[in-house]
Order: C-alpha cells, then structure tokens, then sequence
C-alpha cells in the first residue's frame, strides 16, 4: 500500500527540512512517557496528602513560596521549599505533578488516537461510498454531513455528553499487572464518553475529504476498466478507491489528532471528562491557584501545546511528501 | 536574401532535479529569418518546448539556462542598449541573455509573444475577453513608450480602480482606444460579432475562439517573433484547420516571423518554409521543407515519418521507431549519438557524438548522423543486442521533467470532460 | 468479413446526462436540462472486423463505446451483445459479457490502478472471474505481459515506472486476460507520441489476427482510423450522419461534415501547403440545445435552400447566421445607436432614423453585399428591429429562407453506405420510386 516512491519521499522531505525532526522527537517521548508512566513515575498519582509538614503544596524543587497556613489554631505564614520527593511539586489536593503529567500524557494520547480511528471509521466509509455511488446517496449523506457541520464541535460535545453521562472505562495498565512498577494504579480511566464523542463530532471533516478523493477516482479509467471485468462495487471500493484515497487522508488523521487532543483537553477542562488523570482537568484545578501556584496548570498546559505542536509537525511532513501534486505519484 | 532576425547558438538548458541533471536542451543552434515559419518538431521529451521557452526567457526553477547566447535583430533595441549593455551588442544583434531581467522582461509582448497550447488557463475568468486584450493593449503600448518602467501600469491598476471599475462599468476599459483596439483584434483574428463578443467572458467562448484570443492577445504589441507551442493539439481538426488558416493569413499580412512548436507532423507540413526535428534535446535534422520531409538523411527522422498512418492509403504495416524516448538525465546520456540504441542502421561511427553535417538538398540541409557522410555498411553495423534491453522502464518520464512538454495530454482531459460533460458531479 | 450475425447490435442507443438535477434544484424548482451526449445511434459490429467511430471532442464517441459496455445505463435503446440484450443481462449471462467483452482505454496514466503493481493489474480480471488456481493466473500473466512486447521480470513495478506507450501495453494486457471476443478501444493512442503509437498500433493488429477479436475503435485521428478500420462510423453531436466501408468513407465521402473532416486534416507531405482545403467555420453547438433538423446545418457549407430561392452558398451562410443571432437576440442594438447617434426611445428608433439606423446595422451583420432580392428582405428583417422587434425579425427571415435542413431531421438509411444529409434524399427517394 504504501510504493516506494512514498517512502523515498517521506526521507527526503525529512532529511531535508528540520520541523519534521522536532515533530518526530517530540511525539516520541511523548509517546514514550505515556507507555512507561506506571515506571517513569514516581507516586501513584491519584494518590492525595502529599503535602509539607506546615500543610501547604510543594512547589517544584528549587522553587520557593510563601503561603498561610493554619497551625495550632493560629493562621500564619510560612515559606515553604521544594522537595526532590515531588520534583515538579504537588497539586492543589496533595497529588504530585510530575507524575500526573505523565498520566495526563496517556489519557491526552489514547482518546487522541481512538478519537481519530472512531472518526475515520465512520467518516472514510460515509464519504467514500457517497462520492462513490454520488446522486441520491451522495446527497442525502452529505446533507446529514452538513448539519453536523453546522454545530460547533465542542457545542454538540457538551450536548451528547449531557445525554449519556461520562462513563469512564476503567482500562488495565499492563505494565502494572507484569509487576514491572509498583504502587501505581492498576488500571486507568478513560473517558469513554468522551473518546466517542470527539468521533462523533469530527467524523464529518473524513467524511468530506474520502468523498472528494472517491468523487475523483470513480472517474478514473481504472475504475471504469474494473467495472467492465465485472468487479463489483465492493471489490472498486476496497481495492482501487479506498488505497487510492488514503493519502489525504493520513494527512487529516494526523492533523485531527491534534484537534482532538485540544476538544478532550476543552471537555476536561469543562469538567465533563470522567476521568481526573486529564491535562485539562489539571489545568482548571491550577485555575483557582494560577497566582500563587502556578506550576499546576503551566506543566499540562506546557504538555498540551508540545503534543499539538509535534503532531501538527508530523502532518505536515505526510502532507509534504504524500501530495501527489509536489511528486508525480499517480495523477 | 531575407535576413536573420533571431540567432540562438549554443543554447544549453539543464534542469537540477532531485534525480539528477536534465539536459533538457543541449548546445542548440538555430537561426530564424525574418518572415518565415519555422517549425520544431519533435515528440514528448525532445526538448521542443524548452527551446520555445528559453527563447521567451520562461525557463523557471529548476531550469536554468546554463549556456549559449540569443542574438535577436533590432536596431532600436542596439541603440536603446548599447551605452548600458556594450558586451550585449554586436552589430545590428543584441543577445538577449546578457540583458537584464526586466529588460528582457519588457520585450515580452511587444518583440517576443507565445501562444500556448491551452487558452483555458491563459485567461483570467472573471474578466471579459475584451477587458484582457485591451489590457494587453495598454500594457504593450507603455511598455514600448517607456520600456525601462512599469511603475505607470501599477498606477493605473491600483486597488481604487479596480473597486471603481467594478461599480462603474464605464471604468472597465482603460481607454477608449484600446477598447477599440481591442474590438479591432478579435475581429482580426477572425471571431464573428466582435462588438459583442468582447463583452463575454472566457467561459462563453468555445475552445476554438479562445485560441483565436490569445493569438489576438499575443498580436496586441505587435510583435517580430511570434513562438507558438502546440497552438492547435487541444483542438478539434475542424478547428484546426481554422487555427492554422488563420496564423498563415495573420503571417502572410503581418510579415512576422513565427517559431511553431509541434509534434503534429501535419501541421509541420501545413504551415512551415524550414524545419528542425528534434531528438534528446538536439536538432537531428534540419532544413527546408521538402529537404527534411522528402530528402532526409537521419534515420530518426525516417522513423517519424514512417510512424504516421497515411491518410490517403488504407494500411500497410507502420514502420514504428523501436523502444522508447531516451532518458536526458545527464549521468545516464553517454557520449554518442543518441539515437543509436533505436536505430536501425547504427554503425560503430555512432558510438561517437556527431557533429552536423551537411546533407545535400538544399545549402542549409544539416543532419547530426554520419549517414550524411558515408554510406551504411551492414560490415560495420553494431550488434543488434549492443545496447541491451530496449524496453527499458520509463524513458520518457525521466525525460519530463516538470511537465513542460505534456503536449499531448490535454487533448485527453478535454475529450473527457467534454464527453461527460453532464454527468452528476 | 463484415458477412453473417453481427456480434454486437446498436439500436437508437440514447444516453442523456442531466444537469441541474440535485435536491436543491429540486427544491428551487429548476428543469433538470438533458445534455444529449448520445441520441439516437444504430450500427451493427461484424464479427472479426473493426469498426472505427469517429468524431470531434464531445461528439458522443466515447459515451456511446461505455454505454453500450454498459458501464453507463442508457437512456434509452438496445443493445445485444451475441444475440442477447446487454441490458437485460443478469447473474451468470452478465458476468459471462463482461468475460467477453472488454476496454482499452485513452489515458495511459489513469487506466492503470498507481498503487498497484502491473502484476497485479493484468491478475485482477482473472481474480475477480476466479480462473483457474492462483499458480496457473501468474502464469497467465506472464504470458500476457510477454505477448504485449513487456519482460514478464517487470511483474512486479508499479505503473509509474514504465513509459506512457509501455503502459498502454499493460491495458492491453488486461483486457486481454479473459480472452475476450470484443474489445472497445477508446482512444487508445490518443495521448502517445507517433512513433510508439505506431507501435501500439502493429500489436492491435497483431492481436486482431491472433486472437480473433472484434475492435470497436474509438478515435478522433482519421489517419489511424483508416489505418486499422474495415468500416467507419461518423459522429456529429451525439447522432451518426454517415456510415459505411472505410474505402468508402474516404474515397467518397457523402456527408459534408465527413467531407470536412478529411479536408481538415494537414497531411505530412510537402505539397500540403498547395493543396485545396475547404474547411468549414464555426463551432459545434451545444450539446444542452441542438439545432432542429439536420445538427450540421449551422455549419454546413451545403445547406439546401428553398426551392424558389436562388441564393449562392456564401449569402445563404450569411443569412442564415443572421437569423440565428436574431432568435439568440444577440446583436447590441444600443451599440449601433450609440456608434450612430441614434436614439431608442421606448426600444424603438424614430421614423425619420430609420433607414440610416437599418444601414447601419447592416454593415454592422453582414459583411458582404447580398443580391437585391436578398437585400430587400434583410431589410425588412433589421427594420423591425429598429423597433426591438426580435420575433418578427426572426420571423420574416424564416418565412423566406427556410431550409429543409432545419425542418427534417435527416434519417441514416439502411444501404452498406448511408449517410444522414437531405443532399442524398432525392437520390435514395428516386430509387425507390
């Protein structure tokens, strides 16, 4: 499926440009934190309390704050130092935030990615059959795809997430029941909701693009050559117009990644995610503090912006080197 | 004797691409006289059209014009350049590729202009016809008043008047005159109602009278050279015929001096005094008409004519060129004539480049092939497996390198598009 | 040859594209417009003959060749394909036509599938009709690539690795794999250059004679037509106007658009430059809105005009444009008044400009001087127009010039050479008589 004339293209854009580097360093150890968070910890970080002696959060090591405290009846204020125990510090209700943020990493990826293959398995289908078989089908698919369009994606999150709850998914770590990390949490949760939801509200933009692609390739003579051997529908479908038309859409998938880390990371932010392990749950339990502890909020924020960027990145390496129109690949 | 009007010698254009060095067109000499149709014929990846646009100065990155010099006759020019540019004259010639950029650049329209192939995408769809000669009309009237400065063209294009153009209709034409003129050129080259057909837009001309716009276009500044490359392969050959009637009777009143562009050997045949076949970047074969057509002497061109399927005869079997067109990529073009590996009288002579020899016929009779000079002898012929497999994979993309010479494609995307014209999409 | 059953029977085959024919325009209640593409066209295919359909760009040529593959529903009209009704096919017998007859295609860079390897490509008929085992296919295909002149080494390259004529080759293999009856060749050398398309040309020929196959070819290039044709059909806007033995079609063409076809095309021979072309001017019209009668008509420089007129061709030309204009309501009338100093009011010219403004005019319409007989009508016509009087305009031309041409649609009839032009009527109605 994929020529070798892709492939030379995917080196040479890479060696020839720096960005696709970055995007690809980065995505690596985003991924990297996320799959071995359970070891990479160093708390269980659901785990609350972990507080100083006076009571107070712990700033990240090296920093310094000072904050009241109520002690002996008495409010009073105290300075209070970093501690290599919680290198980044500790949240608003004692949990540490490094370990969070590597958490935080997992939810951000795996709702990104589910999110997307939830969307492009109802989208890729929809638009390549409506482009496909056109007149009627094409219409009523693609007017049902523009009322969709016509609400604003987080809108309609909010609303289907009213309609059926939160319904976290509680998902085994694996690493944790191979006995490879100790004192984490045996499972996490996903917010189940949530992963469905931002597919049901991006499906729409796959949709469009297979539609486009099968507009165009169903008027190529080789599907004009298979009907008249007598392939069926479903043989040009999957053999010519689906293979034909993945190009634009790796370039979105990449792409939508992004859009939907940022969607889950606005839910969580909203408080309708169903999990606590999110960035942007974490970022709105910083909100409250932002003045006096803001390493809360910087450090999910710092994760947010480094997992759309290095993604984004990586889109536009595919979009470079897969385009047909900057190589001759087909026409 | 008529005079040179345009001496190109030596004309190198490369182009540095990801899979190496192009040579597009190599050390090309041609000389043009002044008046006469010339044609170059040659098929896909000969170079043809690269010629057309080194000439024009429309070769664009990552082409580049590596070599060569093009002396263009004119004495107002040699006068207008000769204190600036001293190196750049040389009687009453001028060489082109020693002036600068927007020097150049000013004698597009009014000494030089191009036809293409495809009038289509030469037009601006959101202005009438009309509107686009009269500019091409102004444009070339400043640019031969004050050819150094076009700061007077973006004053008169500003953003307030185009807004005050597109409320005020009587602000559309620039003038009066050029209106006029331009009125003047539709029905030069030949479309009927001009009055109101000025006043339509590109889509509501057929593929036939857009082609007849841009000639009339291209005639604006009425200009000594005009190239034309592949002015008739989108069109149908009723059309055509109209198209090519039209440019000899626009030849025959004007007396200018056309470069066409083909790989239509009919319209060769059709149009030109001289011609110059083209194979790998080189003419192979140049000179009159009936020299190249009746008395050739290169096998390449023997080949291409034995290729066409006579119209007058119903068939015997064609005698087609055997392989593919050669690749031009520099590290893989040895230095021999490069027509060997297809040609079927190729001798141990061919293993060296030749030179051009002369071939009888007519005194300007040239052919770049030994057989000009000895006869083929089957004792020294080369063994017909020398160069190995001739169907090598991909000959001829390699020889295209940015689609410059797709000649004949469009001719397909309009039969299709026209053939389901009314399908749903 | 062209002797016995036909393979392939065409009868009033129609097909119709429509435009504006979406939900919306339902909704805001637009006509859907038909594009007559094919309208009306019977011919018969003999077996083992070659049949070219020839034609100008969006003449109908390559609709016709999909729709009687049925890779496009007709509108209307027959097919039979070995005595049975494409159309009617179902299960076994449909699966059995699409085995038996099969396309070459124009665009040697779309007819090949990019992602696919050439292997693949020239397999897949033979997977989807299920031949044979596995092992036996790649052989097969082997074979294939090797009898189309390809190295059957080069199975396993994608497309885009061979040259346009090199690819062409691999369509021609894949049509071939099912062994075929009939083959459509649409535009197969179309976009190649001349001297592979000569190549290209020796194998069809080659393979006609070896496999015994039936070619339908499609082409606007008359010369390979007559090259590779026994018999040629003419098309013109969607209808055929002349059939016949391709000796026939060339040596003696009945229809003037045939006649014009053959003039237009520049020879690649040195006295190309002195022969004697009569080509025709103008257009083909539309295919959304067709002429009446005969579809050359607006172009034919053999118009028949009535009986009791006599009127050279040029004139006739003439006028006949000029009347079509007037129906189209094409001419600027404020433009002549402006140029003129003329004033319309109410959309009419006062009396005493009249006869200046009809001058006028006519310098502006005509551009030849017409005999006065003629003279006096168009006058009469431009007149009425000096009041933006279109309808009467049009009116006293018609009632004066019009042709049989534009009144009767000429039919294609039965003899080996029919042609579909009312020059031919006479003789064909004094046979019969």
């Amino acid at each position: 499926m994929i020529s070798e004339r892709v492939k030379s293209n995917l080196k040479q854009t890479f060696s020839e440009s720096l960005l696709p580097k970055i995007g690809l360093l980065l995505l690596i150890s985003i991924l990297f934190m996320a799959m071995f968070a359970p070891i990479l910890a160093t708390h269980d970080p659901t785990r609350t309390g972990h507080y100083t002696e006076e009571g107070a959060e712990y700033p990240p090591l090296g920093h310094e704050y000072t904050t009241q405290v109520a002690a002996d009846g008495e409010i009073g204020e105290v300075t209070v130092r970093g501690s290599s125990e919680h290198v980044l510090g500790t949240n608003n209700v004692g949990q540490d935030v490094y370990s969070r943020f590597l958490y935080g990493a997992r939810i951000s990826l795996l709702v990104g990615l589910l999110g997307t293959s939830m969307a492009v398995a109802i989208g890729v289908p929809v638009g390549l059959v409506a482009g496909y078989y056109g007149g009627r089908v094409d219409d009523g698919l693609m007017r049902i795809a523009d009322v969709m369009l016509a609400f604003p994606a987080l809108v309609l999150a909010l609303a289907l997430i009213g309609v059926f709850g939160e319904s976290p998914v509680q998902v085994p770590d694996p690493i944790v029941l191979a006995g490879l990390a100790e004192g984490m949490p045996e499972s996490i949760p996903i917010p189940g909701t949530v992963t469905i939801v931002v597919g049901l509200v991006t499906w729409v933009w796959f949709a469009r693009v297979a539609r486009g692609e099968a507009l165009s390739i169903r008027n190529e003579e080789y599907v004009k050559a298979a009907r008249s051997f007598g392939a069926s529908n479903w043989t040009i479908l999957s053999k010519h117009v689906l293979p034909n038309s993945l190009t634009p859409i790796i370039v979105l998938a990449t792409i939508q990644v992004a859009v939907i880390i940022l969607l889950e990371a606005s839910l969580a932010y909203l408080g309708f995610s169903g999990t606590t392990l999110s960035w942007g749950y974490e970022i709105e339990r910083g909100q409250d503090v932002l003045r006096t502890r803001p390493w809360v909020s910087m450090l999910p924020g710092i994760g947010i912006v480094l997992a759309v960027i290095s993604v984004n990145l990586l889109g536009d390496w595919f979009r470079d080197a897969l385009d047909p129109n900057i190589e001759g690949e087909g026409r | 004797m008529t005079e040179d009007v345009l001496r190109v010698n030596d004309l190198s254009t490369r182009f540095f691409t990801t899979e190496g060095q192009i040579n597009a067109v190599s050390s090309l000499d041609l000389r043009i006289e002044r008046g006469e149709i010339f044609g170059i014929v040659g098929e896909s990846g000969s170079g043809k059209s690269v010629t057309a646009r080194s000439v024009m100065n429309l070769i664009e990155s990552p082409g580049e014009i590596t070599s060569g010099e093009i002396w263009y006759r004119n004495r107002d020019l040699v006068a207008e350049v000769e204190d600036d540019y001293p190196d750049a004259v040389d009687g009453e010639f001028v060489d082109l590729l020693e002036l600068p950029d927007d020097l150049r650049r000013s004698l597009r329209g009014t000494s030089f202009s191009m036809i293409f192939q495809d009038p289509e995408s030469s037009f601006n769809s959101t202005l009438t016809v009309g509107e686009q000669l009269a500019e091409a009309v102004e444009v070339q009237r400043r640019a031969s008043a004050n050819p150094r400065s076009t700061r007077a063209r973006t004053r008169e294009y500003s953003l307030g008047n185009y807004l005050l153009s597109s409320v005020l209709p009587s602000q559309r034409y620039v003038s009066e005159a050029s209106r006029e003129r331009a009125i003047e050129l539709l029905e030069m080259v030949g479309i009927p109602d001009p009055v109101e057909r000025a006043d339509e837009y590109p889509h509501e001309y057929s593929g036939g009278m857009l082609q007849r716009a841009m000639i009339a276009q291209a005639l604006a500044g009425e200009p000594d050279v005009l190239v034309a490359d592949e002015p008739t392969t989108a069109l149908d050959v009723t059309i055509q015929a109209q198209v090519l009637d039209l440019l000899d009777d626009l030849q025959e009143r004007t007396g200018m001096t056309i470069l066409l562009i083909t790989h239509n050997l009919g319209v060769i045949a059709r149009m030109c005094d001289r011609v110059g076949v083209m194979y790998a970047g080189e003419i192979v074969e140049r000179g009159r008409l009936e020299d190249v057509f009746d008395e050739h002497v290169h096998p390449y061109t023997e080949g291409l004519l034995g290729s066409v399927p006579d119209l007058e005869r119903a068939g015997d079997r064609l005698q087609p060129i055997p392989g593919n067109v050669p690749s031009l990529i520099d590290a893989e073009m040895d230095d021999r004539c490069y027509f060997a590996d297809r040609c079927p009288k190729a001798m141990e002579t061919c293993l060296e480049h030749p030179p051009e020899y002369d071939a009888g016929g007519s005194d300007r009779h040239q052919a770049r092939c030994v057989l000009a000079e000895i006869d083929y002898e089957e004792g020294r012929a080369l063994p017909a497996d020398y160069f190995g497999d001739t169907e090598r994979p991909a000959g001829d993309k390699h020889a295209d390198p940015d689609r410059t010479e797709d000649d004949v494609e469009p001719e397909r995307t309009r039969s299709v598009v026209d053939d389901s014209g009314g399908d749903r999409r | 040859m062209s002797s016995g059953q036909p393979l392939v029977r065409v009868e009033e085959l129609q097909k119709y594209f429509w435009e504006q024919d979406s939900i919306l325009d339902r909704l805001l209640g637009a006509e859907p417009v038909p594009v007559r593409a094919v309208d009306g066209v019977s011919f018969d295919i003999y077996r083992g003959e070659t049949l070219g359909l020839v034609g100008e760009s969006g003449c109908g040529k390559s609709t016709a060749g999909e729709t009687l593959l049925r890779l496009q529903e007709p509108t209307d009209g027959h097919v039979e394909f070995d005595e049975h009704d494409v159309y009617e096919l179902a299960g076994s017998e449909l699966t059995e036509f699409r085995r038996d007859a099969q396309v070459v295609f124009q665009d040697p860079f779309s007819s090949l599938d990019p992602r696919m390897t050439i292997g693949e490509i020239v397999r897949q008929p033979l997977d989807v009709h299920n031949v044979d085992t596995v092992e036996k296919r790649r052989e097969r295909v082997r074979e294939l690539l090797e009898r189309v002149g390809l190295s059957a080494d080069q199975l396993d390259r994608y497309p885009h690795e061979f040259s346009g004529g090199q690819r062409q080759r691999i369509g021609i293999a894949r049509a071939l794999a099912l062994e075929p009856e009939f083959l459509v060749l649409d535009e197969p050398t179309s976009a190649l250059d001349v001297s592979v398309q000569a190549q290209v040309l020796n194998l069809l020929d080659e393979l006609q004679a070896e496999f015994d196959l039936t070619y339908l070819l499609i082409s606007h290039d008359l010369s390979v037509i007559r090259h590779i044709c026994d018999r040629v059909a003419v098309m013109y806007l969607g209808e055929i106007v002349e059939i016949g033995p391709v000796e026939a079609i060339f040596e003696e063409p009945k229809h003037p658009y045939t006649e014009a076809l053959l003039e237009s095309v520049p020879r690649a021979t040195t006295d190309e430059r002195e022969r004697d072309r009569e080509t025709i001017s103008g257009d083909v019209p539309s295919p959304r809105d067709p002429p009446s009668g005969c579809r050359f008509r607006t172009r034919c420089p053999k118009v028949i005009p009535p009986d009791d007129v006599e009127i050279d061709q040029e004139e006739y030309r003439a006028i006949m444009d000029l009347r079509e204009r007037i129906e189209r309501r094409d001419i600027s009338l404020e433009s002549v008044g402006e140029d003129g100093g003329f004033e319309f009011v109410d959309g009419a010219v006062s009396e005493t400009d009249l006869p200046a403004f009809v001058t006028a005019l006519k310098t502006r319409v005509i551009d030849r001087t017409l005999a006065p007989e003629h003279d006096e009508v168009v006058e009469e016509a431009l007149a009425e127009l000096a009041s933006s009087n279109w309808e009467r305009a049009a009116d006293v031309l018609s009632s004066r010039y019009e042709s049989v041409c534009e009144r009767r649609r000429p039919e294609l009839g039965e003899e080996s050479h029919p042609a579909a032009c009312h020059l031919h009527d006479d003789a064909e109605e004094s046979i019969r008589r």
